[in-house]
């Protein structure tokens, strides 16, 4: 070996030995027993109703965008859960052990958290909270809305797709692994150099956290990949870049964010990497190494990251706003102008992350100034929204009200990080709890927009509305907790409070770490307001079905198509006349959605290539992480075998017969006429797009040439 | 719905903790109580951009929730006009206002660096003429704690900083092993100690006091007890304390900060002093950590940290 390793190592194991499964710890082991049990209940169900086939067929090999994207979303949800969890112990923690005379317990001098434990916990939170739960609740979002939003059937490369998915879940499943079995990294999410060497991190917390981050990077590539693809080639015909939806605009910037800047990540990991496997000093204090470099590197990609997290939720914003206005969006140039300044800027300001670390006035002083640039079109989309909802007529059903909860978060957190560009001022705040705060709106902001979406879309996917009365619940119990924990944090930072304390020294600070307390109590009932949610809502199902135009005044091509959505998204693909092209139609009476006639559609076929991959690569990623080289080397070579392999399988599609789309397509069809119809769900005669008057929408018109769509009278069964 | 009624509560306690905002003065607001000119003028640049920014933001919250009242379908009083999606006259001011703010921020950000760049503080050149000779520290941390040398005097002390008031103190900082934070939130904002790096900060105090001192950079096992005080006292009183740490029988040679270097985590925070600095201890230890000089941790150190400390003190005991 190249390196000295402290502690034992076998060939056949590795790193790995028994005592590393902390079976005595009385918070991990009650723990694994009961995700056992869960497993093993979860197994036992799917075995006992037979469903395993249709797991295998429906999920596990699907490379329809949706499911994939529903895939991402659970994914997403599960691990903002265990974020969740972490983030309690955290808050718990820090309320704890307050003084030298706060008691201790489990092996901690106060609270119940030694610094070895406490470490891990922080430094979990926040890989998973920004790599595990909003980047695939933002991909799973995306992947779902973005085809149907450019009228294609599917992703321009659906095996790629599943293939990004089951890398994702790898990375999941991996930092899961580190729970059970060794120990996570403790040096932050994105990493202190030079802790994470060898000989201040010995273990094999930092390698776990170096390969999760990795598959991460490489699952968000390939999706970035995907989706630039997708929305490039793959548009309707009619849709040229002007008629393109606000959320599809975001989703392309954000997405040429993550092609260009992941790499520097992946490269920055990769140097790590050669330090601790291979003896190098690249970002060691000695011999060479500058561990600047590595603080560097990083935020290189970790700026350009967050704003990959933000743009989707201002697109999102721009999808949910306009439509509980009942208007178009205002000022749909600036708001993309806007988008891609935000893009280009966030190339160019990542030293705002380590003003603190004596780089010379005049490029600090250019940060800044680069910094702040980032103000003004995100001041811009501010306003647009607010002038959009300025002469609407708002509605404040769930979606609405997190998109509104959103802006506030988002104005907060935009105050607070134009106080953080001032060097002047992040020499104080720097590394405090302000900056948590100021980040936490910001991601809080994206965990908003992202409920909104959730709520707005899922009758789309669904076929049925979330109940109101509960997702205002859930709303305003997490707000209470938003408010409830980050106001006494930024609090807090003005009281010079800094980040990562195990044993908060300052006993002063007491009361607000209580207080935040109350806030995270909230938090916890809206996870169960959460859950309540959802069972309501699928228990209620049948009452709230809906019909393409779930909430009547939506204007996007995806609320053309039946919900739940065909796995082929449209029996014909759409001609796109105008900007909103739904509330086009709808003003122009076109909303009879049965084409005239059908076609043959070529559909891609399911394959458990992509599963195969993602279990190798996280054997690959587990024996890296415990050095068994053999089980690195077998896994490396079936990647690469399997990978070979399938791509001399030609036979990737398969043709659905006209008459069969038609036998589907009315299905869907009965099935919403059967549905409770809502009011206005843009039948023809309800409300039209923007309220134009109640003027019915003229029957027998027919669609615009090569819309495929038509609505021929006399044809309604 | 019983559900609604809930959501309905929760709707106002959601404002609740903002109450406790009007409760608070200066006491214990450590970037509010500047004492000396380098936190002075953060202080200064802060309320400059709040005031700026914070004008910009609450007339865009008021005037969003004015537009939410005005506009609700139930009752608002607004005329509802769907096709109004353009204005260029508002186009230039959405553009203009954010333009014009951060021009004018810009300015401020500027001055701001150079009057508070830690290698040589402009705010502090203005005040230097009043006190005596600048006094020059060596800031150097360990896993885990602060020493502080003074060259000129050959002394060093351990987690406490004591500097003359109305004098500006100079610091080099470098660390043995990890990247620390240097940071009086009341004399002087945060600069980064790296191994084998030198940095550089300055302060100045106003006012004879004690002030905390604290590593604000994660650093591992014992960073959440890395303080130390910083006593700004009188001229006199420096020279006695200088006196009396020369007198201390304890010295320091590198050999024995080889020792003194090794993994200790320092609950009690007591202080702890030397004299006989070797000269050029400072250059030293940098010299020796670009030359691959580390002081490796233990696996799982503070797994349980009670047993630890336990084994930590019989090893320092004898
Ligand atoms: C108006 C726009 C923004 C400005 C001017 C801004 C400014 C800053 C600055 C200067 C810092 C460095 C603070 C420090 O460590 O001393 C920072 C930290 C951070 N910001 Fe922002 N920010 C903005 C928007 C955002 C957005 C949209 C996000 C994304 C969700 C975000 C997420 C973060 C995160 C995650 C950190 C801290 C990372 C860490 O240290 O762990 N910020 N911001
Ligand atoms: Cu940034």
């Amino acid at each position: 070996m190249l390196v000295d390793l402290q502690g034992p190592w076998s060939p056949l194991l590795g790193r790995l030995a028994l005592s590393q499964i902390p079976y005595e710890n009385p918070i991990l082991a009650p723990l694994f027993v009961v995700v056992a049990i869960m497993g093993i209940a979860i197994i036992a169900a799917l075995s006992y109703y037979g469903k395993w086939g249709y797991l295998w067929r429906e999920w596990l090999t699907t490379v329809d965008h949706k499911k994939i994207g529903i895939m991402y979303i659970i994914i997403g949800l599960v691990m903002l859960f265990r974020g969740f969890m972490d983030g309690l112990m955290i808050r718990t923690q820090q309320a704890m052990a307050v003084g030298p005379d706060a008691a201790g317990y489990m092996g901690a001098l106060h609270g119940y958290l030694t610094p070895y434990h406490f470490g891990q916990i922080y430094s979990a939170h926040g890989v998973i909270m920004i790599l595990l739960a909003a980047t695939p609740l933002l991909v799973g979002i995306m992947n779902v809305i973005v085809p149907i939003q450019v009228g294609a059937r599917d992703m321009a490369y659906p095996y790629l797709n599943a293939v990004g998915l089951w890398i994702t879940a790898a990375a999941a499943v991996l930092v899961m692994a580190s729970l059970f079995v060794g120990d996570f990294s403790h040096n932050g999410w994105f990493g202190i150099a030079p802790i994470f060497e060898l000989p201040y991190s010995p273990g094999v917390g930092v390698d776990y956290w170096m390969w999760v981050m990795q598959l991460a990077a490489l699952g968000s590539t390939l999706g970035s990949i995907n989706i630039l693809a997708t929305i490039v080639k793959m548009r309707a015909p009619g849709m040229t870049w002007l008629r393109l939806p606000i959320f599809t605009w975001a989703s392309l910037a954000t997405n040429i964010i993550a092609l260009t800047s992941f790499p520097a990540l992946t490269v920055a990991l990769a140097l790590i990497g050669f330090d601790r496997y291979l003896g190098t000093h690249f970002f060691t204090a000695g011999l060479g190494g500058n561990l600047m470099l590595y603080t560097d590197l990083f935020w290189l990609w970790g700026h350009p990251e967050v704003y990959f997290v933000i743009l989707p939720a201002f697109g999102m914003l721009s999808e949910i706003i306009p439509t509980f206005s009942e208007k178009p969006l205002f000022g749909y140039v600036t708001m993309v102008l806007a988008t891609f300044g935000i893009a280009g800027v966030s190339w160019a300001v990542w030293l705002h992350h380590f003003f603190t670390m004596g780089a010379g006035p005049d490029v600090i002083s250019f940060f800044s100034v680069a910094t702040m640039l980032v103000g003004i079109p995100t001041g811009v989309k501010v306003f647009n929204w607010a002038f959009t909802m300025y002469r609407g007529r708002l509605r404040f059903e769930t979606p609405m009200l997190w998109s509104i909860g959103s802006l506030f978060l988002l104005l907060v957190g935009g105050l607070t990080g134009m106080m953080l560009a001032f060097p002047a001022i992040n020499y104080m705040v720097h590394n405090s709890v302000f900056v948590i705060a100021h980040f936490h709106s910001m991601l809080l902001m994206i965990v908003y927009a992202i409920f909104g979406a959730v709520t707005y879309w899922w009758p789309k996917i669904f076929g049925f509305k979330l109940n109101e009365a509960w997702g205002k619940a859930v709303f305003w119990l997490f707000t209470a907790g938003t408010v409830g924990v980050f106001v006494p944090m930024y609090t807090l930072g003005f009281m010079g409070m800094t980040r990562r304390l195990d044993y908060v020294f300052n006993t002063q600070w007491q009361l607000l770490l209580d207080v935040q307390m109350l806030g995270i109590a909230f938090y916890s009932l809206s996870v169960l307001a959460f859950l309540g949610l959802l069972y309501v809502s699928i228990r209620d199902r049948a009452k709230s079905r809906v019909s393409h135009d779930a909430w009547g005044t939506t204007h996007s091509v995806e609320w053309m198509t039946p919900s739940p959505v065909p796995f082929y998204n449209f029996a014909v693909v759409p001609h796109i006349n105008a900007r909103d092209e739904w509330s086009w139609r709808k003003e122009h009476g076109f909303t009879d959605l049965r084409p005239d006639h059908y076609e043959d559609i070529h559909m891609p076929k399911n394959t458990g290539i992509p599963l195969i991959l993602g279990v190798l690569t996280f054997l690959l990623g587990f024996g890296l992480t415990w050095r068994i080289w053999w089980l690195c080397a077998l896994s490396l070579a079936l990647i690469i075998a399997v990978v070979i392999i399938r791509s001399f399988d030609a036979d990737t599609g398969y043709i659905i017969p006209a008459d069969e789309v038609e036998r589907m397509e009315r299905a869907h069809h009965d099935r919403a006429q059967a549905a409770v119809e809502l009011p206005q769900a843009g039948v023809p005669g309800g409300v039209t797009a923007y309220g134009q008057g109640n003027k019915p929408a003229a029957k027998g018109e027919v669609g615009a040439p090569g819309s495929g769509i038509s609505s021929p009278e006399g044809s309604r069964a | 719905m019983w559900i609604e009624r809930i959501a309905r509560w929760v709707r106002y306690l959601a404002l609740a903790p903002l109450l406790l905002l009007s409760g608070c003065s200066t006491q214990g607001f450590w970037l509010f109580d500047p004492k000396g000119p380098m936190a002075h003028a953060d202080l200064y640049y802060m309320i400059i951009d709040v005031a700026v920014m914070l004008s910009i933001v609450g007339i865009t919250a008021l005037m969003i929730v004015w537009f939410m009242w005005r506009y609700r379908k139930s009752h608002g009083k607004g005329k509802y006009d769907p096709k109004w999606t353009h204005s260029s006259a508002i186009e230039v001011v959405v553009w203009g206002i954010p333009i014009i703010a951060v021009g004018f921020l810009s300015y401020y950000t500027v001055q701001g660096t150079y009057a508070l760049n830690p290698y040589d503080p402009t705010v502090i050149k203005g005040h230097a003429a009043a006190g005596g000779e600048p006094l020059e520290v060596d800031v150097i941390t360990t896993d885990w704690r602060w020493l502080f040398v003074y060259p000129k005097y050959h002394i060093a002390s351990v987690n406490e900083l004591v500097v003359p008031a109305h004098t500006p103190v100079h610091f080099r900082l470098t660390s043995t092993s990890v990247t620390n934070d240097f940071f009086i939130p009341q004399l002087v904002g945060m600069i980064d100690v790296m191994p084998g790096m030198r940095t550089k900060s300055a302060l100045l105090a106003n006012h004879v006091g004690e002030y905390q001192g604290f590593s604000a950079d994660y650093s591992g096992a014992g960073f959440s007890w890395m303080q130390f005080r910083t006593k700004a006292v009188t001229a006199e009183q420096f020279q006695q304390w200088t006196q009396r740490i020369q007198a201390s029988p304890r010295r320091l040679s590198y050999a024995a900060f080889e020792e003194y270097a090794k993994p200790y985590i320092d609950v009690s925070g007591k202080p702890e002093y030397f004299s006989g600095v070797q000269d050029g201890l400072f250059d030293h230890i940098l010299g020796e950590v670009m030359n691959g000089k580390v002081w490796p941790i233990p696996m799982a150190m503070t797994e349980n940290m009670v047993d630890y400390m336990k084994e930590q003190n019989a090893r320092t005991a004898n």
